[in-house]
């Protein structure tokens, strides 16, 4: 089931973004992967990719992934958005203000993102029937 | 008329590029970078490329104004709403509507304020001094500082809060030392500028050599002390006169980054131009008005900007007007007329800075 799904992974640490494009790899996801909110919004606005996940970090040069996911919700609005924060409280509120689907505190295990990506994808497929 | 853009480095580039993929997206923008290095020059590009840009851009300068007085121009007051609010006076979230707010040194807004200021982009409502009413604002907020605001959130002189709130799109402006290839396309555009705005003037632009120099030099004000000094040379038309006039660094340059140095450090440049030359240079002008021999106690005494500031004019003066004196065959009244003082003041002065014609 997992197998179609495509993901865009975006964190300006590059040894997250490299175990996070390993895990999902292996576990059969389509995945793509930005090291800022910038290169991001690139990626998206790419006509030859499409996505129906995000998993991005918020606290990042230029595009914060705040504004990514406000972007994002506006332009993209079929996405499923999953935000991590290790910075205090602050941006993951703001982060759920701009109607991320789901906002995790980071240390995050892996298996549980997994978990939280395929719930998402159930659920729209859930209402896609 | 908005100033382009000009750069051609890659941080430059790249802040074009990521202009042109945010202007729509009316998100808060905060904009760093040291003072002069172009932070309102990009919020102005932010503007015109957006879909806002027939509306209003309105500047505050939040380090300008006493705390009372940037509070009513942020949001406007009622009649009566204090003592000397004889009018009702609408504030720049007001005026901004619809348009840009471009909030300058956010950084030194006062805490009282910021904690309104983050309320009222929390809820897009705001309410003028004196009134019990809300109103509804649509502002696209754009605010600069030259302050690390991390830092600044450290020693609690700025809200965390506010500052992730404003950070939601960030630009960093590098100082202009850091992007050296900028300097020259800087000089051609504003060389032609004042050339176009001052047609008689006649200052020439750098050759090679003197460029070279130009981009050896730190830029402690950015473009705008470049810009100030292209100014000059439109006027004074030698680059001599205006690194004589540049302020000097007395530490040496620090080391660039390794990537940023094979394509714009011309290498005809030393670095003595900018370390021992100058300190020299400082201490040999300052030496002719005060005794720089004597122990740091009496020399401190000794520094008065108030008599230095005297004793440098009345030099100048005395070398202008003998200059003068003898360009007019020491004709009194002409020299007045030239030097546009009243012919009793330059008697005056030749009497004080005994300025004599030569006996014959
Ligand atoms: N990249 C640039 N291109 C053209 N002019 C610039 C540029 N950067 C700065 N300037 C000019 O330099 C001066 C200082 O810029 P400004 O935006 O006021 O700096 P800051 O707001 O960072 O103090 C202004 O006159 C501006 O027009």
């Amino acid at each position: 089931m997992a197998g179609t799904c495509r993901l865009l992974i975006v964190d300006d640490n590059e040894d997250i973004l490299s175990t996070f494009y390993e895990f999902f790899n292996s576990m059969n996801y389509e995945v793509k992967t930005a090291i800022d909110g910038f290169v991001a919004l690139k990626v998206l606005r790419d006509k030859s990719n499409s996505f129906d996940c995000l998993i991005t970090d918020l606290v990042m040069p230029n595009i914060s992934g705040v504004g990514l996911i406000s972007i994002v919700k506006k332009e993209y609005p079929h996405l499923k958005i999953i935000a991590m924060t290790g910075y205090g409280d602050q941006p993951g509120a703001l982060a759920s203000e701009a109607e991320a689907d789901v906002v995790l505190f980071k240390p995050i295990d892996l298996f549980k993102i997994e978990n939280t990506v395929s719930e998402l994808m159930n659920l729209k497929t859930d209402k896609q029937k | 008329m908005t100033t382009p853009l000009i750069g051609v480095s890659n941080s430059i580039l790249k802040i074009k590029e990521l202009i042109s993929h945010v202007a729509n997206t009316c998100l808060n923008v905060l904009i760093t970078g040291e003072t002069g290095v172009g932070k309102e020059v990009i919020a102005q590009s932010l503007y015109s490329e957006s879909i806002r840009s027939s509306e209003n851009f309105v500047k505050i300068n939040c380090a300008a104004l006493p705390e009372t007085l940037l509070e009513s121009e942020l949001y406007g007051f009622e009649k009566g709403a204090f003592t000397g609010a004889h009018k009702k006076r609408p504030g720049k979230f007001q005026t901004a509507d619809k348009g840009v707010l471009f909030l300058d040194e956010i950084g030194d807004m006062p805490l009282s304020l910021q904690s309104k200021m983050l309320h009222v982009l929390q809820s897009g409502e705001f309410s003028p001094l004196g009134s019990d009413q809300d109103f509804k604002t649509d502002v696209w907020v754009i605010a600069a500082t030259n302050h690390n605001l991390e830092k600044s959130i450290a020693q609690k002189m700025f809200r965390e809060d506010l500052f992730y709130r404003l950070n939601i799109i960030k630009i960093h402006i590098p100082p202009l030392r850091e992007r050296k290839e900028d300097i020259s396309p800087l000089i051609e555009y504003y060389h032609r500028l004042y050339q176009s705005e001052y047609p008689n003037s006649n200052g020439s632009k750098p050759d090679s050599d003197t460029l070279a120099k130009l981009c050896q030099y730190e830029w402690p004000g950015n473009v705008r002390q470049l810009q100030n000094c292209i100014k000059k040379q439109m006027v004074l038309d030698s680059w001599a006169k205006i690194f004589d006039e540049l302020p000097k660094e007395q530490e040496s340059i620090p080391q660039l980054p390794e990537g940023d140095q094979q394509n714009n450090v011309p290498l005809s440049a030393t670095n003595e131009f900018a370390t021992n030359e100058f300190a020299t240079n400082q201490t040999t002008i300052i030496s002719e008005f005060v005794d720089l021999s004597t122990s740091s106690e009496k020399l401190f005494e000794d520094i008065s900007l108030k008599k230095i500031k005297k004793l440098a004019s009345d030099r100048v003066e005395k070398e202008v007007i003998t200059f003068v004196l003898e360009k007019v065959g020491w004709n009194r009244s002409r020299a007045a007329k030239i030097l546009k003082i009243s012919y009793k003041t330059l008697l005056y002065k030749m009497n004080e800075f005994k300025v004599h014609p030569p006996v014959k």
